[in-house]
């Protein structure tokens, strides 16, 4: 028997998407007042805010979900990170939405703002003057990893709900559930070891969980192999290059071929590295594994405030040339001496 | 007739004769009275400092004159007299004695003294100064800037003269005179336009004039602006950005930056570019990025916050901060090769690349609502996993997010083909099945979630589930 379903697959972060609040597994306290909303057919203008895969798109999709039902889209206006959000969108398209009469089933329409912390001041400006003015037809639901970066104006403006970070038994059970609908053989211990790699983060679980069941099981081996393989070689090799060889052009090239070719931001190989810097196969001292995490959190920080990606990179390679200095000047053990 | 070497015009039209020297009337002067007089056997100095911008004529007087009398020229530039033994050298071999198998006169020629100051130690100055005293021929130095306090020791020693920036209309005279000897059809508001652009540099102006006509055949305005313009602009950034990683003082490094008409967030990155090549020294190295990082801060803020006051803070950074990072002179005065910014070459070269995974991304954040961003880190090296390890279930994926062959071959390089024929079988199977069942499910629409039928006829067959797809 072949159809659609059976021979193409989803991602499963999508496909076990909850639909529905009342399909939602944790975040109970946010959930229920979500709920709230929907029976009362009213709510205020709304700021999710919480680390990534904790659930704040797919509760604003199921909010809307159950308000309108199936076709809640209708009602929607949808603006993702990766859509074109600067000043002109906010006065043109969002303004048009926001101010369009209303349909005579709904009691208002949904402007969905998905990180709407990476928004300049300006655009974040012009939208609170359309929050204010059209509220009677309009209800904005923003999302934000870091709620300080919404404007004030905005936060005040907001009912702020706060997503916590996923705990482990919510993971791990939800992941078995997953599995047992796909008929995936899988031991707690794997999946324990899917909860280590995410943290918290349901979505990343997911598609972690997806990528060793195509491995065949999952087990703990098949999830370190699939990170190991989701990380590519050359983060390794850049901060062997600036710490070993104190090669700071090449490393540089190393650093932009990750950029260029695997379309890495900064942030994604600031995580990696830190992850590299205390894998018992990087050969420093304990001392310096702590002294270059502490350089990786302020780059981080860096980057997150919206510092060029390469640029930043660039200084934490200068200082890791240099914090490997004393390690060239007298031959490691575990490498012969050279030159 | 073509040549069989081509000269260059710049030596092809150098003046043969005094008179043809343009301008310049006082220091032609001056100079020939000081050269009689050495011959004569009585300077007044026995060495002359002829000084003033570049192309105006210094080297091509010295040269013409030297030619005109049979002279020997004996040159050097700053990079040949770094050290003093490099001029002691020049005393033993050519100044001291008259040489008897020559019955010629000589002149030495030490060009570029304003750039010794800064590279070389200053025995080189002293070693100078010696060879002035005990020379038994005309000593003659040339400079650009003769005013460094480090070299008043110098101008004490030597008859300053002084060549004046030659008018636009005496470059243009020249270039006129160029372009009937060449045949040259041009416009007068071409060699305007070069003559104005050359502020005086009559070399410049020569090699602008041969660039145009040997590009366009012939020299018209627009001809001339097409091509310099941009050529112009490298040529000056790369030089802006070394003035400025060189600077000595703060003031010196931020002025530079003004020097050029990119806006400081291009500026940054040529800087970013260039500065590992000049600041070799692990600490300066990392001093410089700490504070080019502090500039790329700043440009951030402003961004966020739309306060463009802040650009100031970010240009200090980016140019005095930086500058004053790199302390160690044996590289802060080195002369390097610069380059241009690699990442926007790197980019260029990928562009095919990107695309495919800007589309991939976009497509993913779609399905799973999330960012691009997120796709590309979190989701796309996993689904690389999938696709090198398992291509049954990456034809699956594959089908359900519809993607692209492109995508595909991009998710894997070793898989690719026989995925995209997996693909290929798939849909086939799908439009059979379609057919039966009466078209009732469209390729291209994907079923808003699993109806429990569908899954409970994929489970059937296999305990795994995965690999697992009915090939009926």
């Amino acid at each position: 028997m072949s159809s659609r379903s059976t021979l193409a697959e989803l991602l499963w972060a999508e496909k076990y998407r909850p639909r529905s609040l009342q399909d939602m597994v944790n975040q109970e306290d946010v959930v229920r007042r979500l709920q709230v909303f929907v029976k009362e057919r009213n709510m205020p203008h709304l700021l999710f805010a919480g680390p990534p895969g904790t659930g704040k798109t797919t509760a604003a999709h199921a909010l809307a979900h159950d308000l309108y039902g199936e076709d809640y889209r209708l009602y929607m206006l949808e603006l993702n990170a990766s859509d074109e959000r600067g000043i002109d969108v906010i006065r043109t398209k969002v303004k048009e939405f926001a101010r369009s009469k209303l349909p005579a089933n709904v009691p208002f329409k949904i402007v969905l703002l998905d990180e709407a912390d990476n928004m300049t001041a300006d655009a974040q400006q012009a939208l609170r003057r359309l929050m204010e003015m059209y509220v009677d037809v309009t209800r904005f639901i923003l999302i934000a990893n870091y709620p300080s970066k919404v404007i004030e104006p905005i936060q005040s403006r907001c009912a702020v709900f706060r997503f916590a970070s996923l705990k482990k038994e919510d993971v791990v059970t939800r992941l078995k559930w997953i599995c047992s609908q796909e008929r995936v053989a899988c031991d707690d211990r794997g999946l324990e070891s899917i909860y280590e790699v995410s943290g918290g983060d349901m979505r990343k679980a997911i598609n972690v969980l997806q990528a060793a069941a195509a491995l065949g099981e999952v087990n703990v081996s098949n999830v370190y192999k699939v990170v190991g393989l989701a990380t590519p070689a050359e983060v390794r090799a850049l901060l062997k290059t600036a710490l070993f060889e104190g090669d700071f052009l090449k490393a540089r090239d190393t650093l932009r071929k990750l950029m260029v070719t695997y379309g890495l931001s900064g942030v994604d190989i600031v995580r990696q590295l830190h992850r590299e810097v205390f894998s018992p196969e990087v050969t420093i001292s304990e001392e310096l594994r702590v002294e270059i995490a502490d350089y990786l959190g302020e780059v981080q920080y860096r980057l997150v405030e919206g510092a060029d990606d390469e640029i930043q990179l660039s200084a934490l390679l200068a200082k890791l040339v240099l914090l490997g200095k004393p390690l060239r000047q007298q031959p490691q053990p575990p490498k012969p001496a050279r030159r | 007739m073509p040549s069989a070497r081509k000269v260059p015009w710049v030596v092809k039209y150098k003046p043969r004769r005094v008179d043809e020297v343009v301008d310049q009337e006082e220091a032609k002067k001056l100079f020939i009275e000081w050269i009689d007089s050495w011959f004569r056997g009585k300077p007044e100095k026995r060495a002359s400092l002829l000084y003033g911008p570049p192309g105006s004529g210094k080297n091509s007087l010295v040269e013409a004159l030297a030619n005109e009398r049979g002279l020997e020229l004996i040159e050097m530039n700053a990079s040949d007299y770094r050290r003093s033994s490099d001029i002691e050298r020049i005393v033993k071999t050519s100044a001291r004695g008259r040489s008897l198998t020559s019955a010629r006169g000589k002149i030495i020629v030490l060009d570029e003294v304003d750039g010794i100051s800064a590279t070389a130690d200053l025995g080189a100055l002293d070693a100078i100064l010696d060879l002035i005293k005990s020379s038994s021929y005309p000593v003659v130095l040339i400079a650009n800037d003769p005013w460094d306090p480090k070299l008043r020791e110098l101008r004490d020693a030597c008859l300053m003269i002084e060549f004046r920036r030659l008018t636009k209309t005496a470059v243009k005279k020249v270039l006129h005179s160029i372009c009937l000897s060449e045949k040259l059809v041009c416009d007068e508001e071409a060699l305007d336009f070069i003559a104005e652009r050359s502020e005086g540099d009559l070399r410049s102006a020569i090699n602008d004039l041969e660039a145009v006509g040997e590009g366009f055949g012939k020299v018209t305005r627009s001809a001339a602006e097409a091509l310099l313009r941009s050529r112009d602009r490298d040529l000056n950034v790369f030089e802006v950005v070394r003035k400025i990683l060189m600077s000595k003082y703060a003031w010196q490094a931020r002025e530079a930056s003004n020097q050029t008409d990119l806006s400081p967030d291009e500026l940054i990155k040529w800087i970013h570019e260039n500065l590992p090549r000049q600041a070799q020294d692990p600490e300066d190295l990392w001093r410089a990025y700490e504070a080019l990082s502090r500039a790329d801060v700043y440009f951030s803020r402003i961004v966020k916050s739309g306060s463009w006051d802040l650009l100031t803070y970010a240009v200090d950074m980016m140019t005095a901060g930086v500058a004053l990072s790199i302390k160690n002179t044996q590289y802060k005065f080195k002369w390097v090769k610069y380059s241009f910014p690699e990442v926007l070459r790197l980019i260029a070269r990928t562009r095919e690349v990107r695309q495919v995974r800007e589309d991939l991304a976009k497509l993913i954040a779609s399905h799973l609502k999330c960012s691009t961003s997120t796709a590309k880190s979190d989701v796309m090296p996993l689904l690389k996993v999938i696709f090198d390890s398992n291509p049954q279930y990456a034809a699956r994926l594959a089908l359900g997010l519809n993607m692209s062959e492109s995508m595909i071959r991009y998710l894997s390089e070793h898989n690719g083909d026989a995925i995209v024929k997996l693909v290929d079988d798939l849909r086939r199977e799908l439009a059979r099945a379609g057919v039966r069942r009466g078209g009732e499910t469209a390729l291209g629409t994907r079923p808003a979630r699993p109806s429990p039928e569908s899954s409970r006829g994929r489970r059937t067959g296999s305990s795994k589930g995965l690999d697992n797809f009915s090939k009926k």
